[in-house]
C-alpha cells in the first residue's frame, strides 16, 4: 500500500477523475483528491487534521495568485499553508510534507506534477504514523 | 478524372482564377488570369526526376504539411493534368534566376522558364460555380488544443495517415513520438454546429468520414481503441446508418454522445472530461486526438459572389432554394457541390450532373455547335489479315523501369520471340513525340500487332489503343506488359530477377499478341425519346429537363394526377409555400410540347436495350406501346403507415404528414393543444424499416416551429434518437430549442410509449437527465414515421434493376454514377433511390436528366469492343447465361426452332460471368479469348512460345 497523499484542489483546478489518471499511472497509487468550492475556505486545522487522519503528505492547489476565481482565496491558502508549515516543524514533522501549488484553470497537469512532487519528498522519509 | 482529362471537349486551365464575369445568359464573356506551371503540360511525362534532384524543399500541402516535397512536384500520382508544376514561391530559378537543375535534368524538355501568366477571355454560354468548400479558422482548432499539442491532429491529417500512398504509408503514428497509439478520440463538430465560430450549421459529413477513418485505422491496427464523442450521431445518407452499425459492431467502435469542450495534455497524454445526458461527468486519457473538422464556405466567396454577381446565404455559402438547388440567384450561372451548402461524394456527383443538365437546357439550341469530335481513318483490314507482324516498344519510363530492370536486354530478348518483327526501347512511349515515332514505325514495317511492355493498361491503354486507331489499325491490336508496376517498382531491390520476369511478362503478351483479332466496334441507333416513370416532383424535374434540352418525353403517373409526395406537403423546409413549387412544375409540364404525360397510367413491360426500348404501358385499362431510348426511373416512395402508438386507433395520433395536411388545411384545431408530443424515427432505424430516413427530424422541427408561430402557449416535446438536422437545416433545430421546443432523446431500448389515459391520451417516456419515468399528457401525438420504398418489386424485376436490401432501387456505383442503374439505359431519382427532401431530389432528377440526355444527343451508343460472343453453334439453349447476366444482356432467341443464347452488345458490359459458366464453352469474350489467355499461360510455363491455336 503507498502512501496517503492527500491534495486539497480548488474547483477550478483539473476535472480529470483521479482514478483515470492513476490507471494510466501517471500519479500515485496513494493519491486522495478532495475538492473545496475556493481553497480559501481552507483552515489550518483542517490540514493538520489531515496528517492525523492518516496522511503521509498533503498538498493544495488553488489557482493562479493573480487570477483566482475569488479574487485572493489562493493567497490566503498559500498563506494558511504557510502557518501550518510552522506548526508541523514545532512538532518535528518535515515542512516538506505539506505544500501548496498553483495551477491554471482547469489543467490537469500542474496536479500531476505536485502529486509525483510529494511522492519524491516521501520516497526516502519514514512514515510519521509509526 | 481520367475522363475529364481526355475529353477533348474540355480544356483544362490550371493555377487560374476568374477575373471578371460579363454578358448575359448564353453570351457570357469570362475573364480569367492564369499563373504559368513552367512546366509543359504536353511534353511532361511525370517521372519525377525534377523533384528528386531539385535542392529546394517545400511543405507538402497535399499531404497536410506532414511530409516535404520539392518546388516541382505532383501533389498526387493521379491528379490530372498529369504533369508537374514548380511551385513559383520555392523555386530558385524564378525568383534568383540561379539553379536550373530540374531543367536540365529533364530528358522529355519540359521544363520551361519562359512562361508567362495569361489572360483569356473566355466566350461561354453558361457557368458552374465548384470552389468547393473551405477550411475552417485555426483559431477554432486551437481551442481544442490543435498547435500547442502535437498528438492533436485533424481529420484531414488522419485522412493522410491512414492513406497507403500517405506520408507514412498508411502506418498511424503520432506525430510526437512516431509511435502507434493505442488509444484514439475522435470529437465531431469541430468548426460546425457551433455559433462561436460564426458555423452555426452542421457539416454534414464529419459523422460518416469520422466512422471511416476509425475503421480505416482499426483494419491497421486492431488493437486500437477507439472512442468517438458525437453530439448526434448524423449517419443520414443512402446505406450509411447500416455501415455505421456494421463498424461499430465489427471494430467495436465506442460511440459517445458528449461534445468534449476541450482538450488538455498531461504528461504526454491527452485528457478529456465530457457530461452525458444522464448528467454524470466522465473522463479519460488518450494517445492521440483526432479533430473531425467542418466544411466552412470558401474562402474566397465573397469576392466569387461579388465577381459573379450572385448572392450568399448568411453562412456564405451559395444562395439556393428548394426549389431550385442549383440555381444561383443571376440567370446561366449554376452552383454545384459544397459551395450550395456541406455535402458528401456522392451528392455533389450527382449535383455536377445536375448543373450539366441546367446549361444543356439554356444551350439546347446551341448543341453541337463549338465541340470537338475525333474522327479516325478507315481501318485498314487487308493489313490486319495478314499473318501477325508484331512490335514490341519496351519503355524506360525515364528512370522509372530503366532504374531497375535492364530495358535493353528485354528488347533484344523481345527480338528472339517468334512473330516479332520489330523491337525498339523508347524513353517515354507515353510522350507526345514517342507516339508519334511509334505510329510511323508501325505503318513503315507495316506491323499489325503491337506489344508495349510499359506501365498499366489501366491508365496508359487507351492512350495507345488512340495511336493505333489513328492509324488505321482496330485499337484490339494491342498488349500491354506492365513491366513498370509489376517489375521495376515491386522487385526494385532485384534488378536481375525483375529484368527475368519482364523478359516472362513480354512473352507472354507476345504470345497472346500473335493470337490478337481486330474487334467491331458497333454502334447503335438511339430512338430520342425518353420515357419518365412516375410524376411526383423527381419525375416532373426530369422530365421538364429532358424536354428543355430538346427531347421528347412521356410522362407516366399510376395516379389520377401529377405531384406525388410533394401534393401532400405545406411548406418545403426553407419555408416556401410546397404549393407554388408543385403548381409551376405541373404548370411547365403541362405546357411544354416535348411531354406527353399519361396519367392513371403503369408499365407492364420493357424490352429492349439501352437506344431501344419498347414499352407496353396500360393506361386507364387500354394498352400502349411507347419506343424510347432511355427511360429514367422515378416512382417515388410512400409514407409508412405504423402499428401501434395508438395510431389508427385514436383521432390525436397521426404522422407527420398528416399533421402537415391538417396546418394546411387551418390552424383552428390548435387553439385547445396544450401539448404537442412528436415521437422521432417510428418505424425507421431498426423497428420495422431499417434505413434512417433522412428528412424526418427537420420535417418534424419545421411543423413543430409551424406550430408555435400560430399557437405560442402550446409546449411541444418531441422524443429522439438522434436529430438530424444536417446542413443548414441546423438553424431550425436551433430556432426550435431557442423557442422553448422540448427535446428529449430515447434509446431503441426504451422507446416512449403512447397510453390511453381516460378520455385523453398520454406519452410515456423516460427522461435521460432526470433519470425518470415521465408520462406527458398530449392533445395531438405526432408520429415521424420514415419513409418507405414503394412498390419497386415489380419494377425491378422487369429492368433487372438490383434493390437495396431496404427495397430502394440500387445505384450503378454510389460515388461515381449515383443516378445511373447498373443496366444501362435506365437513370434514377426522387424517392425511388432513397429517402431526400425536395431540394435534393430536384437536383437528383436533373441529374438523371442529364444523364439520359446523353445517349439521345449522341444518337448512337457506342459499345465497348470487349463484350461476349456466342457461338451458336456449339450453343445449347440452356439459358444459364441469360439468368446469370447481371445486365440483362443476354436474350434467349429462335434460330431454326432451337434456343439460342445471344449477347446484346449494346447492353454487354463485358464482365465475363456468362463465358465462365457455359457447359459447352460457346461464349468467348472479345479481347480475352480462351485461346488468347491458354497462349499466355502456356507462354508463362513453356519459357518459349509455343502454337496453341
Amino acid at each position: 500500500m503507498s502512501d496517503v497523499i492527500l491534495g486539497f484542489c480548488c474547483n477550478y483546478t483539473s476535472s480529470v477523475d483521479v482514478d483515470t489518471l492513476k490507471k494510466a499511472g501517471l500519479v500515485p497509487e496513494g493519491l486522495r483528491i478532495k475538492r473545496l468550492p475556493c481553497t480559501g475556505k481552507l483552515e489550518i486545522n483542517t490540514l493538520l487534521d489531515a496528517f492525523e487522519q492518516g496522511a503521509e503528505a498533503v498538498f493544495v492547489a488553488g489557482c493562479q495568485i493573480d487570477k483566482c476565481h475569488n479574487l485572493s482565496g489562493s493567497q490566503r491558502a498559500a498563506k494558511r499553508v504557510g502557518y501550518a508549515k510552522k506548526i508541523l516543524d514545532e512538532l518535528g514533522i518535515d515542512p516538506a510534507r505539506l505544500e501548496m501549488f498553483f495551477a491554471s484553470r482547469g489543467e490537469t497537469e500542474p496536479i500531476v506534477e505536485a502529486a509525483r512532487h510529494m511522492s519524491s519528498v516521501l520516497s526516502d522519509a519514514e512514515s510519521i504514523h509509526r | 478524372m481520367v475522363e475529364a482529362g481526355r475529353s477533348p471537349n474540355i480544356e483544362i486551365l490550371s493555377n487560374a482564377r476568374l477575373e471578371a464575369l460579363e454578358g448575359k445568359p448564353g453570351q457570357f464573356v469570362a475573364r480569367v488570369h492564369q499563373e504559368p506551371r513552367f512546366i509543359d503540360e504536353d511534353k511532361c511525362t511525370a517521372c519525377g526526376m525534377c523533384t528528386m534532384y531539385c535542392p529546394r524543399p517545400v511543405v507538402d500541402t497535399y499531404n497536410e504539411r506532414l511530409e516535404v516535397t520539392r518546388a516541382p512536384h505532383i501533389d498526387y500520382a493521379q491528379a490530372i493534368p498529369s504533369s508537374y508544376y514548380i511551385d513559383a514561391k520555392a523555386c530558385l530559378r524564378v525568383n534568383y534566376e540561379t539553379c536550373n537543375l530540374c531543367a536540365q535534368t529533364c530528358t522529355a524538355k519540359a521544363i520551361d522558364f519562359s512562361q508567362k501568366p495569361k489572360e483569356h477571355a473566355l466566350e461561354v454560354g453558361a457557368v458552374v460555380l465548384a470552389p468547393g468548400f473551405g477550411r475552417v479558422d485555426s483559431s477554432v482548432l486551437e481551442r481544442f488544443g490543435y498547435g500547442r499539442y502535437p498528438d492533436v491532429v485533424t481529420s484531414y491529417e488522419f485522412e493522410r495517415l491512414t492513406c497507403a500512398s500517405g506520408p507514412t504509408e498508411g502506418h498511424i503514428v503520432r506525430p510526437s513520438d512516431n509511435k502507434t497509439p493505442r488509444k484514439i478520440a475522435f470529437l465531431q463538430c469541430i468548426g460546425s454546429r457551433d455559433e462561436t465560430c460564426g458555423n452555426g450549421y452542421c457539416s454534414t459529413v464529419c459523422c460518416m468520414y469520422a466512422i471511416k477513418e476509425a475503421s480505416v485505422a482499426k483494419e491497421h491496427e486492431p488493437d486500437l481503441d477507439i472512442s468517438l464523442f458525437f453530439m448526434d450521431v448524423r449517419t443520414q445518407g443512402k446505406g450509411f446508418d447500416e455501415a455505421r452499425q456494421r463498424a461499430q459492431e465489427k471494430y467495436g467502435l465506442h460511440v459517445i454522445r458528449a461534445r468534449v469542450p476541450r482538450v488538455e495534455q498531461v504528461d504526454g497524454m491527452l485528457a478529456l472530461t465530457w457530461t452525458t445526458d444522464d448528467g454524470k461527468s466522465h473522463s479519460d486519457l488518450f494517445d492521440m486526438v483526432v479533430l473531425s473538422v467542418g466544411l466552412d464556405s470558401p474562402e474566397d466567396a465573397q469576392s466569387i459572389a461579388e465577381l459573379a454577381d450572385i448572392k450568399l446565404n448568411h453562412y456564405d455559402f451559395c444562395k439556393t432554394t428548394a426549389g431550385a438547388p442549383l440555381a444561383t440567384t443571376r440567370e446561366g450561372i449554376y452552383v454545384a457541390g459544397a459551395f450550395q451548402g456541406p455535402k458528401d461524394i456522392p451528392e455533389s456527383v450527382t449535383q455536377a450532373s445536375g448543373v450539366a443538365a441546367m446549361a444543356s437546357e439554356l444551350l439546347a439550341e446551341s448543341r453541337n455547335t463549338c465541340t470537338i469530335s475525333v474522327t479516325y481513318p478507315e481501318e485498314d483490314k487487308a493489313i490486319e489479315a495478314e499473318e501477325p507482324r508484331i512490335g514490341v516498344f519496351v519503355c524506360h519510363c525515364g528512370v522509372n523501369i530503366a532504374g531497375t530492370v535492364d530495358v535493353k536486354a528485354v528488347r533484344d530478348y523481345a527480338g528472339s520471340l517468334p512473330g516479332v518483327v520489330l523491337y525498339e526501347d523508347t524513353l517515354y512511349s507515353c510522350s507526345q513525340d514517342a507516339l508519334k515515332s511509334i505510329a510511323e514505325k508501325i505503318k513503315e514495317n507495316r506491323l499489325n500487332r503491337v506489344v508495349i511492355a510499359a506501365c498499366s493498361p489501366r491508365t496508359h491503354e487507351p492512350l495507345f489503343q488512340e495511336t493505333l486507331r489513328s492509324i488505321g489499325l482496330n485499337p484490339a491490336l494491342i498488349e500491354m506488359a506492365n513491366i513498370r508496376d509489376q517489375c521495376a517498382w515491386v522487385h526494385s531491390q532485384e534488378p536481375e530477377a525483375a529484368t527475368e520476369k519482364s523478359k516472362d511478362l513480354v512473352r507472354m503478351a507476345v504470345a497472346k499478341a500473335r493470337l490478337l483479332e481486330p474487334l467491331a466496334q458497333p454502334t447503335v441507333d438511339v430512338t430520342p425519346n425518353a420515357l419518365v416513370i412516375g410524376g411526383g416532383a423527381a419525375g416532373m424535374t426530369a422530365a421538364i429537363s429532358i424536354a428543355d434540352q430538346g427531347y421528347r418525353c412521356v410522362l407516366v403517373e399510376k395516379g389520377r394526377k401529377l405531384g406525388g409526395n410533394l401534393s401532400r406537403l405545406a411548406w418545403t423546409l426553407d419555408g416556401q409555400d410546397a404549393s407554388s413549387v408543385l403548381d409551376s412544375l405541373k404548370k411547365k409540364v403541362k405546357d411544354h410540347p416535348n411531354i406527353h404525360v399519361q396519367l392513371e397510367s403503369q408499365v407492364e413491360s420493357i424490352s429492349g436495350y439501352v437506344g431501344n426500348f419498347t414499352t407496353t404501358i396500360n393506361s386507364k385499362g387500354k394498352t400502349k406501346v411507347i419506343n424510347h431510348g432511355v427511360a429514367v426511373l422515378a416512382t417515388g416512395a410512400r409514407e409508412y403507415k405504423p402499428s401501434g402508438y395508438l395510431y389508427g386507433e385514436n383521432n390525436r395520433v397521426m404522422t407527420q404528414l398528416e399533421l402537415e395536411e391538417k396546418l394546411k388545411r387551418g390552424k383552428a384545431f390548435l387553439k385547445n393543444a396544450r401539448n404537442v408530443v412528436m415521437i422521432q424515427c417510428v418505424g425507421s432505424r431498426g423497428e420495422d424499416l431499417k434505413h434512417c430516413s433522412r428528412l424526418c427530424c427537420s420535417q418534424a422541427i419545421k411543423n413543430a416551429l409551424m406550430i408555435k408561430e400560430h399557437s405560442p402557449d402550446t409546449n411541444i416535446y418531441i422524443f429522439f434518437r438522434d436529430i438530424r438536422t444536417y446542413g443548414f437545416h441546423e438553424d431550425l433545430y436551433r430556432e426550435a430549442r431557442e423557442k422553448g421546443i422540448v427535446f428529449l432523446r430515447y434509446m431503441p431500448d426504451r422507446r416512449p410509449e403512447v397510453v390511453r389515459r381516460g378520455r385523453g391520451i398520454a406519452v410515456k417516456g423516460f427522461d435521460r437527465l432526470m433519470g425518470e419515468d415521465i408520462e406527458i399528457p398530449a392533445s395531438l401525438v405526432v408520429l415521424s414515421t420514415g419513409i418507405a420504398p414503394g412498390d419497386n418489386v415489380e419494377l425491378a424485376k422487369v429492368i433487372k434493376a438490383p434493390l437495396t436490401s431496404d427495397g430502394f432501387f440500387l445505384e450503378a456505383h454510389a460515388k461515381l454514377r449515383p443516378v445511373e442503374v447498373a443496366v444501362d439505359g435506365f437513370y434514377l431519382c426522387g424517392l425511388a433511390h432513397g429517402p431526400k427532401s425536395l431540394d435534393e431530389s430536384i437536383a437528383q432528377a436533373k441529374a438523371a436528366a442529364a444523364k439520359a440526355v446523353i445517349p439521345l444527343a449522341k444518337g448512337k451508343v457506342a459499345v465497348a469492343p470487349i463484350v461476349s460472343q456466342v457461338d451458336q453453334k456449339t450453343c445449347i439453349g440452356c439459358g444459364i447465361c441469360e439468368s446469370l447476366c447481371p445486365f440483362n444482356a443476354i436474350r434467349l432467341v429462335k434460330v431454326n426452332k432451337r434456343r439460342k443464347a445471344q449477347t446484346i452488345t449494346a447492353s454487354c458490359k463485358g464482365c465475363g460471368i456468362c463465358a465462365s459458366h457455359c457447359p459447352t464453352l460457346a461464349i468467348s469474350m472479345g479481347g480475352f479469348t480462351d485461346q488468347e489467355i491458354l497462349a499466355q499461360i502456356h507462354a508463362f510455363s513453356g519459357g518459349k512460345c509455343e502454337d496453341e491455336a
